[in-house]
């Protein structure tokens, strides 16, 4: 993790820091506009993503602005509604991920000994277990809907998450101005709450973005094998439906059938990455002796 | 050098993870509130089986009779004999599935892995050499943003690239249906040409995320000392470049290769689906559709013992590059 | 330098700026020559632009600027392109780097020094494999390394399969950057065996080295680096023996050799940061004989005084002054009653002593030799009967008045027995005062400030308590440190230090020593020591002069003085010195190291 907080980096230092970063703010931008298409979608289109409202394959015209799929659902309104899908379960699974392995993380890295030993041997069995296979199952045994899928995202991927904040806390613990407040009588949450959250607030928030982005990609990925939530709308199930739909690329509607969500899942999916590059303080291996252009 | 994780270790977690979902798949529909085979006798679950033969066949597959640790027993003892259980959905043994589905799975996987190997060790290198000039720029950026999307988003955007806008490869499928080849080298030419985009995806996306790893290790080496002494020498460009920073950087690259190994197969899935390829991922993706639990459970079981068996491949080629462990 | 063949190595003006910031000058405007067959070597402190040298020699800069003139052979290899450079490393100029790291990590040794055999020569596999073997064979290290990674060897060993792969094309010029860092004894003997052959071979050498022993035996030149700029340049016998450099005197002192039986010394301070900009001698802070000429300008090269001009110094006095030059110095005590002649003794006949700065000289011999007369002699408190003394370049003996005052003050006598020297009335501070007080230096205030700094650096207590004591309420060695005081306060060029610590016991005489030998590394004093005891000289002294019967019988460095002493008498002090075992090991040492 080359996040590295600097003794300023309180939350708004932090975001002040992110905005700077050119990669961070093209990042920021896509989110804004998936975000955007998500609040106002609704508010725009007439129709419902489920409702048929058109002729089979409709081209777009002035109330159907992405045409209509195979069976007359109106695109735009599918497209907007697994907007909301992605965010939400981006947000939920991110939070869930963040809020379960930054517990756990800072626990451990907190109390260390037996706890540390503990949590993390029960990491090592988590970091094992095989993640799409178990979504799939998961799903296919239960019956899938966006809550439960986030809420298996978070069970799968707080491992990686309490890795990083235990090994974070560790060193903040040892540094000098930590242990000097805990030397003059400063209690533990104090502590916690003067020098390892702030502290922590950057790590935390790349570990969100690192969550959601795979949250993101899984809960498309699942509804793309046909195992999303069959009541609600996701980019990854356009994609299938459309991709199943023998012929289509015999008509013009692969244009506003199955372009508009391939964008979108890389748009969202582009943001997040660049966010989290921004937020790791962008990728800057360190130079060396051996300058660019030093041999032809 | 830096740390340097032996592909072992890749070899022994997948391993790991191959027991850890033997004991998921045989656990996951036990574990679950009532009888997980409810929904058979439900008429209206789209899964109800009314054969009574093949509802024998299931129901001695899953052994609920018995107790757990028989069941277990029973049943890892039937996976060691190659016995995966029987399809719901086809009325077949699941083995033959899978043995008529690997093969293509494997025709992607291989040579993908393979291609991405070779193409992130020299552009990983190429990028290092210059790095911070337009060509680096261009191949960090691109393939930053190419590991983000994933690879049925890339398998689409080609797909609509060279079989739509461009026509010049085939939509999907391995072969062209019911097509009649004058000979042998035109029905492989075939199998070639329907190779082309799943091949093309699956490479790149693994490329991603190797190149970016090369570049870095490949960064760190080249201000060794052992690079300055390689210059002094009077070597020739392309040999300080492939042999000596390449030669240092393969290590880590292939221990890398070793934990993209599961991407690999989990990526063949995806881009199998879109390119309708009549592999592993197909089967499941049917698998999925008709709710056929054993064949999903059994093809997951299959694809990660693939990925057991090239991690075991990829230590081995590790080990023989390894100097430490060469001269042992 | 040789002018019977044309240089293989040109340097001129050779100056590598690494870009910043701030711009470090790391090579400055250096001009070096090097002819097949003979060896250069390059000293100098870390950092001092050594390995900066080695590597702008063989093109290996890009991220410096390199300018000024680099000649291989006569051909110019400033402008070289990358195809070019690549035709003449190696081949003709072969590097053994200073990093043991230098070897690459994952391939075999075998292949790395087969490696420029296959790639310049376009050796066959097995062909190239038996040269590298033979390669490792001369090199000491056996064919049974060529299957090896680095890994498998230690670091001597490495360094020597870096010399196996720099010799194997035999190059022209081959640059050594620290070969023998790191190598046990035997290692090293071997190595510089076959450095030497290599170079009777025809071979040149460019050897950058802390170990002054392997440039004795080996190097015919040697230029000596002070950030990046050239010091001193000449005869390796005349730079290493009698370095006439401030820098490279010091150098001298600092570095240990096998034959040095001498306490090290360090040069005082630091060299500049490396990207400050110096506008007059680099090495001003450090010296201990700067002047106001030396802040103008940098001291351009020029031959010393009274030599040939093989050996060129930059230093704008010339190098390191002499603060005492005593010529045919005699004296001669008669018995003052009776008038009888013929008991005249010559107690000193005809010495001659030079003595410069920075520098200790010992004085031994036995009772009656006539050395506490040569001692007084020398700062006039006897006058002698024939001879002068020069004290600084000015004339003691003629010196009248006011003249005579000041030139006393600049040296200065530390008697044997502190008890007589201070009169037991006056207190510590009184005793170390009066000279200012006579001397009539400053306002009583800074006097006081000055008696208590000269205390403080003799290592006294400068409590108002000890300053208030007298001479018998002070131990033997405080007293002889308040003499010694006494003997500093007034800032001396010279000192005399007749017997100083015979008096003490053996732990205040180390003491004494160490301190004598701090003191003079920091304010650069010339000193002569005097003693019966051979063992103290040599602790302290760059040279010993041995005098018997007031006449000098031998004269030497103290290595020189163990390993081989001339004169009878000097092995008689030796062996009397005891300890003969230990000089006998020391001996044999010294020896091997020839
Ligand atoms: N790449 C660089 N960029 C900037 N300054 C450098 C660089 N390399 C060396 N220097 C500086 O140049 C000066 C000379 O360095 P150099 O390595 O040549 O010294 P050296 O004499 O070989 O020292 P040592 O005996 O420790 O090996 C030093 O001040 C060093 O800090
Ligand atoms: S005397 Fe002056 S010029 Fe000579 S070394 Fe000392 S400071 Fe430099
Ligand atoms: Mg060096």
């Amino acid at each position: 993790m080359s996040a590295h907080p600097t003794d300023a980096a309180a939350p708004e230092g932090g975001l002040r820091a992110l905005w700077a970063s050119p990669t961070a703010r093209v990042g920021l931008g896509l989110l804004g506009a998936v975000a955007l298409l998500a609040l106002l979608g609704p508010l725009l289109l007439a129709h419902g993503p489920r409702e048929l409202v058109a002729a089979p394959l409709a081209p777009p015209s002035a109330g159907l602005p992405l045409g209509a799929n195979a069976v007359g659902q109106d695109l735009a309104a599918q497209l907007a509604a697994g907007a909301r899908t992605s965010l939400a379960v981006a947000l939920l699974a991110g939070a869930g991920t963040v809020a379960l392995g930054g517990t756990i993380g800072l626990a451990a890295g907190w109390f260390g000994g037996t706890v540390e030993a503990a949590t993390m041997r029960v990491v090592d069995l988590a970091l094992v277990v095989p993640r799409l296979p178990l979504l799939v199952l998961v799903g296919a045994y239960l019956g899938p809907s966006t809550p439960l899928i986030a809420a298996t995202i978070s069970l799968v991927f707080w491992p990686g998450t309490a890795r990083i904040v235990r090994a974070q806390t560790r060193s903040l613990r040892t540094r000098a101005h930590v242990r000097a407040s805990r030397g003059f009588g400063a209690g533990a949450r104090h502590v916690m709450r003067r020098h390892l959250l702030p502290e922590l607030a950057l790590v935390l928030a790349a570990a969100l973005v690192a969550a959601a982005s795979r949250a993101v990609l899984l809960e498309a990925g699942l509804a793309f094998l046909g195992l999303g939530d069959p009541t609600g709308a996701s980019w990854g199930r356009t994609l299938r439906d459309a991709i199943e739909f023998s012929g289509l690329f015999y008509t013009p509607a692969w244009q506003w059938w199955l372009l508009p969500p391939t964008l979108a899942i890389s748009a969202l999916l582009i943001g997040l990455t660049l966010t989290g590059v921004g937020l790791e303080g962008g990728s800057n291996p360190r130079t060396s002796r051996h300058r660019p252009g030093a041999t032809p | 050098m830096a740390e340097r994780r032996r592909p072992a270790v890749s070899a022994a977690l997948s391993g790991l993870t191959l027991a850890a979902l033997v004991v998921l798949v045989f656990a996951l529909p036990r574990a679950l509130p009532g009888d997980p085979l409810a929904a058979l006798d439900d008429p209206t679950s789209g899964v109800a089986i009314t054969d009574p033969e093949l509802r024998e066949r299931v129901l001695a597959h899953y052994g609920l009779d018995q107790p757990l640790p028989e069941q277990f027993a029973g049943y890892v003892g039937g996976l060691a004999t190659g016995d995966l259980g029987w399809s719901i959905a086809r009325n077949a043994p699941v083995s033959g599935l899978v043995a008529a589905h690997l093969p293509w799975t494997l025709l992607l996987m291989g040579p993908a892995l393979l291609l991405s190997t070779a193409a992130s060790y020299v552009l990983g290198i190429l990028a290092a050499w210059h790095r911070g000039r337009t060509g680096d720029r261009v191949a960090l950026v691109g393939l930053t943003a190419l590991r983000a999307i994933p690879e049925y988003v890339l398998a689409t955007l080609l797909l609509i690239a060279f079989a739509v806008l461009l026509p010049v490869l085939p939509v999907g499928g391995a072969r062209t249906p019911f097509a009649e080849h004058g000979s042998g080298l035109a029905a492989l030419a075939d199998v070639g040409a329907h190779l082309v985009l799943p091949l093309a995806t699956l490479t790149l996306s693994l490329t991603a995320t190797l190149f970016l790893l090369q570049r870095h290790t490949v960064v760190a080496v080249l201000g060794a000392d052992h690079m300055l002494l390689a210059e002094a020498k009077g070597l020739p460009l392309r040999r300080r470049q492939f042999v000596h920073a390449g030669r240092s950087a393969l290590l880590p690259l292939l221990t890398a290769v070793g934990l993209q190994v599961a991407f690999a197969a989990q990526g063949a899935v995806f881009v199998e689906a879109v390119f309708a390829y009549p592999g592993m991922g197909s089967l499941l993706l049917e698998a999925v559709a008709a709710r056929d639990y054993p064949v999903l459970e059994g093809a997951f079981l299959v694809l990660a013992l693939v990925v057991l068996a090239v991690n075991l491949l990829v230590d081995l080629a590790a080990r023989w590059v390894d100097p430490r462990s060469a001269a042992s | 330098m040789s002018l019977a063949s044309a240089p293989v190595l040109d340097l001129a003006g050779l100056t590598v700026t690494y870009p910043g910031p701030p711009p470090v000058r790391a090579v400055d405007d250096l001009d070096l020559r090097l002819a097949p067959g003979r060896c250069l070597g390059v000293l100098g402190e870390s950092g001092s632009g050594k390995t900066s040298l080695a590597k702008a020699l063989l093109g290996l800069l890009p991220e410096a600027r390199v300018e000024g003139r680099l000649r291989l052979a006569g051909r110019d290899l400033a402008g070289l392109d990358e195809a070019g450079w690549q035709a003449v490393r190696w081949r003709r100029l072969a590097l053994v780097p200073q990093s043991t790291a230098s070897l690459h990590p994952a391939l075999s040794i075998g292949a790395q020094i087969a490696e420029p055999l296959r790639v310049h020569e376009g050796l066959a596999r097995g062909e190239a494999s038996a040269r590298a073997a033979a390669a490792l064979e001369d090199v000491g290290l056996g064919a049974a390394a060529l299957e090896r990674t680095p890994e498998e060897l230690s670091g001597g060993q490495r360094r020597l399969a870096l010399l196996a792969m720099a010799l194997v094309l035999d190059p022209e010029v081959v640059v050594l950057d620290e070969p023998t860092a790191g190598l046990d004894l035997l290692s090293r003997a071997r190595v510089l065996a076959l450095l030497g052959r290599i170079r009777a071979a025809g071979t040149a050498l460019l050897l950058i080295t802390h170990d002054l022993d392997a440039l004795r035996g080996l190097a015919d030149d040697v230029a000596v680096l002070y950030r990046g700029w050239l010091a001193e340049r000449g005869p390796a016998a005349r730079v290493l023996d009698d370095p006439r450099a401030p820098f490279t005197w010091g150098l001298a002192n600092a570095v240990p050799t096998l034959g040095d039986v001498k306490d090290l010394r360090g040069i005082r301070g630091a060299p500049p940061e490396p990207g400050e900009v110096v506008q007059g001698c680099p090495f001003l802070e450090r010296c201990t004989q700067a002047v106001a000429a030396c802040e103008q300008r940098r001291p351009p090269l020029v031959a010393p005084e009274g030599e040939d001009g093989a050996r060129l110094v930059a230093c704008a006095r010339g190098g390191r002054v002499p603060v005492l030059r005593a010529r045919g110095l005699a004296k001669a005590y008669r018995p003052r009653r009776g008038g009888r002649r013929r008991g005249e003794v010559a107690a000193v006949d005809d010495v001659s002593l030079e003595v410069g700065e920075g520098e200790a000289v010992g004085l031994v011999g036995p009772t009656g030799a006539g050395k506490s007369t040569l001692g007084q002699l020398l700062v006039r408190l006897v006058e002698p009967d024939a001879g002068s003394v020069e004290l600084e370049g000015r004339d003691l003996l003629a010196a009248r008045g006011a003249d005579l005052a000041a030139l006393r003050r600049r040296a200065q006598l530390l008697f044997q027995d502190p008890y007589e020297a201070l009169s037991p009335r006056l207190s510590v501070a009184e005793a170390v005062r009066e000279p200012l007080d006579v001397a009539g230096v400053g306002t009583p205030a800074e006097r006081d400030a000055e008696v208590a700094g000269v205390l403080a650096e003799v290592r006294l207590p400068s409590s108002p308590a000890f300053a208030e004591r007298r001479a018998h309420e002070l131990s033997g060695g405080q007293l002889q440190r308040v003499a010694l005081a006494r003997a500093l306060v007034l800032r001396p060029k010279l000192l005399v230090a007749d017997e100083s610590v015979a008096m003490l016991d053996p732990s205040e005489q180390t003491k004494l020593l160490a301190l004598l030998r701090d003191l003079q590394v920091e304010r650069g004093m010339a000193m002569v020591v005097v003693s019966h005891d051979l063992a103290v000289v040599l602790r302290v002294a760059d040279r010993v002069v041995v005098l018997d019967e007031g006449r000098i019988v031998e004269e030497a460095t103290g290595a020189e003085l163990l390993a081989a002493p001339q004169h009878p008498l000097t092995a008689e002090l030796l062996a009397a010195a005891g300890r003969p075992g230990a000089l006998l090991g020391e001996r044999s040492l010294a020896r091997q190291a020839r």
